[in-house]
């Protein structure tokens, strides 16, 4: 009888994989990647979506995450009906793709939460990140003392695209000793430990760090949906063409049905 | 169901000693020769893919080295720049950019792998020793068990416990401010280090090492150690000269697993070691050990991301091409050192 074991659960786990498939036939399928800084909005849009009067019982969603980069690569050979892209369209991607802006996000400057920095000038930061300024003794307000670590993500990250266009410019670089870290979660939890870090988050990563007020500006909603801070970056549903059916209606409804705007409005910032 | 068949057909191997063994019962369906072939196909399928998995990154890293040549393997510059660069190349292909000067990266591998695997080695060694010849019954009943349960722990859970607790203690108790001062013009110390990530790579491998020893030294002839406790030596004495001498094909095959998967550790090092492009300095004596380092695993994994960008992608399989050949060569080198102690050993 042991024998047997495998073959049997094999042919269950066959029998299981093709009901999955079968599933979903009778439903349209809207399939998403990309951006883990938008997943956890997609997923509320796609749960408000479903409930709508008009697609209840008829749309389906599968929200898969791996990075802006990874969202464009799928949508872009046809594997998945829209990417979540967090950074803007550069050169080099893919041909043929159609960036629909639906929503907008801060990015905060963020440091340990026992060093309350009151406020950093665009040129502070630049020059922090830079490394022109390596001690926290120069920065005026710090209650750090000693040099200044610096937190960033990998280039591949949608959030290090967006901190190198709003707060460094197109000319400068981030140092070179800089710890590059591969998530936002890990990142979090790295200035989250050293009390000379200093990083950048997408908002909805900030809680337990210190948001930095930039240009005196603090880091929040409120301030991001006024426009009074700068430092905000786009929100992208990435479509094969111009997106055509449910895809499109989905992304009608992200942009301007009041439900979805009152969801992005709770973490993000909404176009409108 | 065609799989249902084959599985109520496969009862007639157990042989003639079952009470439901039927006239096939010698073989049935599965005859030597059927299976002969079945089982060859199969291996050759594997070897296959290995062949075709070796020509495909290779094919795809080739740009890559075509266009640094030697200097790809040298020092220059600074990587998290040039990967930076590679990443926002421009979209014509005769305009994509690929200079990349990895040795911080190659440098890192090598001093965190060699690191672990030489410190795991002695502890392995005299671990395996305790166990085999000296730890009283009671203790091995509760020690072996715990050690071939460490093996099977995954990396990521060493990498939680790394940057949660270890990482935060050297960033806070262990590294003074003036230490940080004294370099930070080059790098940052902040707890992720090279004598983390060595320490708990170390961790890591220690319990496969002593598996593969402890195996090793019980296959030892008994008459063997007997002789030599009949000359006088004492138990330490017979250990050193006779046992340790007869298993060393073994404690070799167990330094080249341990270093294949030191080589091959990604997530983890990526967590606690720093994950700053930088090749830690020697010469800076004990801060050499508090100097963060990023090994060519933890880079390819943490810039998985990017890999729909061409030429990033290709330098990423760059990075695993080399860690392919390494391991390669690693495993060509471990049979070699075994040849000549082939004579006297066993082998586990």
């Amino acid at each position: 009888m042991n024998r047997n074991r495998p073959l049997a659960a094999l042919a269950a786990l066959a029998a299981a994989a093709s009901l999955a498939l079968a599933a979903p036939a009778s439903a349209a399928t809207i399939t998403m990647s990309g951006s883990t800084s938008i997943a956890p909005l997609a997923t509320q849009l796609a749960k408000a979506f479903v409930k709508q009067p008009k697609y209840k019982g008829k749309v389906k969603f599968v929200i898969l995450q791996g990075g802006s980069d990874i969202g464009i690569t799928d949508v872009s050979r046809g594997r998945v009906t829209l990417g979540m892209s967090s950074r803007d369209p550069k050169p080099a991607d893919p041909g043929g793709i159609v960036f629909n802006k639906f929503a907008r996000d801060a990015v905060c400057v963020v440091t340990n939460a026992s060093n309350p920095i009151p406020t950093l000038s665009q040129t502070q930061i630049q020059d922090i990140f830079s490394g022109r300024i390596r001690s926290w003794s120069q920065v005026p307000g710090a209650s750090a003392s000693g040099p200044i670590d610096l937190v960033v993500r990998t280039a591949a990250s949608g959030t290090q695209d967006a901190f190198q266009n709003i707060f460094m410019g197109q000319t400068l670089r981030v140092a070179g000793s800089a710890t590059t870290k591969a998530s936002n979660g890990l990142q979090a939890q790295t200035i989250k430990s050293d009390p000379n870090a200093i990083g950048y988050a997408s908002f909805s990563f900030t809680k337990g760090l210190h948001d930095v007020p930039y240009q005196g500006v603090p880091c929040t909603l409120r301030n991001a949906k006024s426009g009074q801070y700068a430092g905000t970056r786009n929100f992208f549903f990435v479509s094969r063409g111009a997106a055509t059916g449910v895809a499109k209606e989905f992304i009608n409804f992200a942009r301007s049905n009041p439900t979805a705007l009152r969801i992005v409005a709770s973490d993000w910032v909404p176009l409108h | 169901m065609n799989v249902g068949g084959i599985a109520a057909r496969l009862p007639g191997r157990h042989g003639p000693g079952r009470s439901d063994a039927g006239p096939r019962a010698a073989g049935g369906f599965w005859t030597d020769a059927r299976v002969e072939r079945i089982l060859g196909a199969v291996a050759c399928i594997v070897l296959a893919l290995i062949a075709g998995m070796v020509i495909f990154v290779f094919q795809k890293a080739w740009p890559s080295f075509a266009h640094s040549g030697l200097a790809w393997f040298g020092g220059g510059g600074d990587v998290d720049l040039q990967l930076e660069d590679i990443f926002s190349s421009p979209a014509n292909p005769a305009d994509y950019v690929y200079t990349l000067h990895a040795w911080p990266l190659l440098w890192g591998t090598f001093v965190v792998t060699a690191g672990a695997v030489l410190i795991g080695m002695a502890f392995a060694l005299l671990a395996a020793i305790f166990i085999v010849e000296f730890a009283p019954s009671g203790i091995n009943r509760v020690l072996e068990p715990v050690v071939r349960l460490l093996a099977a722990v995954p990396s990521v859970v060493y990498g939680l416990i790394g940057i949660l607790v270890i990482v935060p203690f050297v960033g806070e108790h262990l590294i003074s401010q003036e230490r940080q001062e004294s370099v930070a013009n080059v790098v940052q110390l902040d707890g992720a280090s090279l004598g983390v990530g060595v320490l708990i790579l170390t961790v890591m491998i220690v319990p496969i090492m002593i598996a593969i020893v402890v195996d090793a030294l019980r296959a030892v002839p008994h008459g063997w150690k007997e002789g030599a406790a009949a000359l006088g030596a004492n138990r330490w004495r017979v250990m050193w000269t006779i046992s340790v001498r007869t298993a060393r094909p073994a404690i070799v095959a167990a330094a080249v697993l341990a270093t294949a998967r030191a080589l091959g550790e990604a997530i983890m090092l990526s967590m606690v070691a720093g994950s700053a492009s930088f090749a830690p300095n020697p010469i800076d004596g004990i801060t050499f050990l508090f100097e963060p380092t990023r090994p060519l695993a933890s880079a390819l994994v943490e810039n998985v991301e990017g890999l729909s960008v061409v030429p990033f992608g290709e330098t990423l399989f760059a990075f695993a091409a080399v860690l392919l050949v390494s391991s390669m060569f690693l495993s060509l080198a471990g049979f070699a050192a075994k040849q000549s102690m082939r004579k006297y050993g066993v082998r586990p």
